[in-house]
């Protein structure tokens, strides 16, 4: 675990202030709240904005959106890969029916 | 490697500053790995442009270049990890969100359960009686600093009395998650078994400091070793080497032991050899006498900056 002024001294160009705007707007929720302390996957996340904002140029208003699709895309991942994982241990014949049926419905056509 | 790095980014050899960062950031939006999770090519992609930009994009660095005193290559650093691999883990769970799923449960009940269910959207409905997969298991694994760089095979004893057998892969990062499929609680009807997930915690090494893929090292010399050089043994992660102290060393001063550090996908690491200088515990009467007789002639002030600066 972090303390924030760990996780500053982790990051180029991260400030304590710019931190705790980013936990005010809840863009990072610390690991435990209570003593206000964070993990691995939080300085990532900080690093993440860091780049958006600083490396790739985008503005600040912009990067709730993106975080909010991002973690929509990680919540959709995890869904899928449960989801294949149960279909993956049905017996074949089940798998072949569910993979043709898919196929029928189109999707993206790959 | 003797890509142009002007064709990487694809500006002319005479484009502006701003031009470069311009293209850089046009395709960066486009490639960075965590707006493209799972995509290996986008993330290879990814790391050239920025390798490209860290050179064209400091205007020292870009004259260097051009002026062939550098090449392309030599220059990247390890990238820091991406968010992205945190995302998929215990960790990252609660940044996930199934919010884009209401719709789907309208339009499946099967999904509309499960989904509701796992992501906390709505409330469970109950009464379907379908097979279901069995509950991931949590557990938390404490590894050694050097199990956790060179990777293991551990066994851990499981809360009822079963054990299980991990492998920690090389290269683990404190927080980090392996999954290990099926080694979870049972399934529910015909459902399979859920995956144990096990979060790494990396205990501190008393001697090796982790920095990104560098290993850093405090390593004591002697006063005459300071003075005159020699040749240090130092512990490395992969054993004990030697390292030559270049004469007149300071405390502080940093001897850089390249790929001594920490080996990943994407390159290896060095070692940083932190120089600390201490005097013997006892000052006999010959550094002594010697010390006195050197103050005669040889007065310096290693405090002058303090003092123009406080």
């Amino acid at each position: 675990m972090l303390s924030e002024r760990d996780l500053v001294a982790r990051v180029q160009r991260l400030t304590v202030t710019r931190l705790r705007v980013w936990v005010r707007q809840g863009l990072i929720k610390p690991a435990d709240d209570t003593t206000q302390s964070f993990s691995e996957a939080d300085l990532a996340r900080a690093i993440l904005i860091c780049n958006l904002e600083d490396q790739l140029g985008f503005s600040e208003e912009d990067v709730p959106v993106l975080l909010n699709l991002i973690d929509q895309i990680h919540g959709l991942r995890s869904e899928l890969m449960s989801l294949l994982g149960a279909l993956e241990d049905l017996p074949p014949d089940v798998r072949a029916t569910v993979k043709m049926r898919i196929s029928r419905r189109g999707g993206s056509g790959r | 490697m003797a890509e142009d790095l002007y064709s990487v980014l694809d500006v002319p050899k005479t484009a502006s500053a701003g031009d470069i960062t311009k293209a850089y950031r046009k395709l960066a939006k486009k490639l960075h790995p965590d707006l493209n999770p799972g995509d290996k090519a986008a993330e290879e992609k990814f790391k050239k442009i920025t390798a490209a930009y860290d050179i064209l994009g400091d205007a020292e660095k870009r004259g260097r270049y051009d002026r062939g005193e550098i090449d392309a290559s030599g220059q990247e650093r390890p990238q820091q990890h991406y968010y992205r691999e945190y995302a998929g883990g215990q960790d990252g769970a609660r940044y996930r969100s199934t919010a884009g799923f209401e719709d789907i449960g309208a339009f499946s009940d099967l999904f509309g359960d499960l989904f509701g269910e796992r992501g906390g959207v709505r409330g469970g409905r109950g009464g379907a009686r379908f097979s279901m997969r069995g509950p991931d298991a949590q557990y938390r694994l404490e590894v050694d600093f050097l199990d956790a760089v060179n990777g293991t095979k551990t066994r851990i004893t499981l809360p009822d009395g079963g054990t299980l057998d991990v492998t920690i892969p090389a290269d683990v990062t404190d927080g980090r998650v392996l999954r290990l499929k099926g080694k979870g609680g049972p399934g529910i009807g015909e459902g399979e078994a859920g995956d144990a997930l096990i979060e790494i915690g990396v205990r501190p090494h008393p001697v090796f400091k982790r920095e990104g893929d560098d290993i850093i090292v405090e390593v004591p010399i002697t006063f005459d070793e300071a003075v005159l050089g020699g040749k240090v043994e130092v512990p490395t992660i992969g054993g004990r080497v030697f390292a030559t102290v270049p004469p007149g060393s300071n405390t502080g001063q940093t001897l850089r032991l390249r790929g001594r550090g920490i080996k990943t996908k994407s390159g290896t690491g060095d070692q940083l050899v932190r120089l600390s200088v201490v005097l013997p515990e006892r000052i006999d009467e010959d550094l002594k006498g010697f010390a006195e007789t050197w103050r005669e002639a040889h007065r310096y002030d290693p405090r002058r900056k303090l003092k123009e600066q406080a």
